[in-house]
């Protein structure tokens, strides 16, 4: 009963990775600015690399190696984020005006 | 963040001009609070990951090359969060000029230490019969622990010193001393200097 809803949770959390890294992807090719570029590729692939390093988690079980792996998915979200903080910021300060409806994509 | 829309725009204009001319109400660049916190909380587990890679290179994933980036790339993420210029005063030129140059001075001389003990290039088990008994180690050792000097007081040293070098001779930027070579420059500069040519006139 216990290792079903492991294996189902692994599922779940695969297939939201999944999801997200996909959304990230598009947004990073689909939307017309650096910073909503930015926004995307820290929001959500953080959250689609939380996801799968979870599914990772949860299968190795109890392990050293699962640490580690936690240790990982911590460091993620502390420094995906930071870094799209820094290149907006970047971009910010060279001059790059923000996208707003109606204006031409970059 | 509240000092970004302007609330103190006399003493924060950056004086740069817009694209029509108009004084940008820009602040001027200050540190950002979060990427210096994160770089403190981070730098601390990145520098033991960069040693950890280091000396375990000769028996796990890793090494010398790999170790000396990462150890590397902790002084560029305190350039990043502090401020190039003020990391390049606090990291002395010499020194990371000194650590690249102490490496290829090192890897050389365990390099040619066994060409004049009469083996080949890096033959590490010619030096057994000097520092055998002196280091108590049996000759199959001596190729772990020469390729581990080599690794750590070599290859670390070169790749973390010539690394260091390159960013903050890439981040000096690079400014065209002769006309020949001034073909493409910096857009916004080219901008800044039409409107100021404009405005003059």
């Amino acid at each position: 009963m216990i290792e079903a809803i492991r294996i189902g949770l692994i599922v779940v959390a695969v297939v939201l990775g999944l999801f997200f890294t996909f959304v990230s992807a598009t947004g990073v090719i689909r939307l017309p600015d650096v910073f909503s570029r930015a926004h995307t590729a820290s929001q959500a692939d953080t959250l689609g690399a939380g996801f799968a390093l979870a599914a990772v988690a949860l299968t190795l079980g109890w392990e050293p190696t699962t640490v580690k792996t936690v240790l990982l998915l911590v460091f993620i979200f502390v420094t995906n984020p930071t870094a799209a903080h820094a290149i907006a910021r970047a971009a910010y300060e060279e001059g790059i005006e923000p996208w707003t409806t109606g204006d031409e994509r970059r | 963040m509240s000092d970004r829309d302007g609330s103190r725009p006399d003493e924060r204009l950056d004086g740069r001009l817009d694209s029509d001319g108009v004084a940008r109400q820009r602040p001027v660049y200050s540190e950002s609070q979060v990427i210096m916190t994160t770089v403190k909380v981070v730098i601390p587990f990145v520098m033991t990951y960069g040693l950890f890679i280091t000396f375990h290179g000769a028996d796990t994933p890793g090494g010398g090359f790999q170790g000396g980036a990462i150890i590397a790339s902790v002084f560029l993420m305190i350039a990043f969060a502090f401020g190039i210029e003020s990391t390049r005063e606090w990291l002395a030129n010499s020194l990371v000029v000194g650590l690249g140059t102490v490496g290829v001075f090192i890897f050389g001389a365990i390099g040619f230490g066994p060409l004049l003990l009469g083996g080949n290039f890096l033959e590490y088990t010619r030096y057994e019969p000097l520092l055998g008994d002196l280091l108590g180690l049996k000759e199959y050792e001596f190729v772990k622990y020469g390729m581990e000097a080599v690794e750590i007081l070599g290859i670390a040293f070169i790749v973390s010193g010539v690394l260091m070098g390159l960013f903050f001779a890439l981040a000096a930027g690079y400014s065209p001393s002769t006309d020949s070579l001034a073909v493409t420059g910096d857009r916004r500069d080219g901008a800044d200097t039409a409107t100021m040519e404009d405005t003059d006139d």
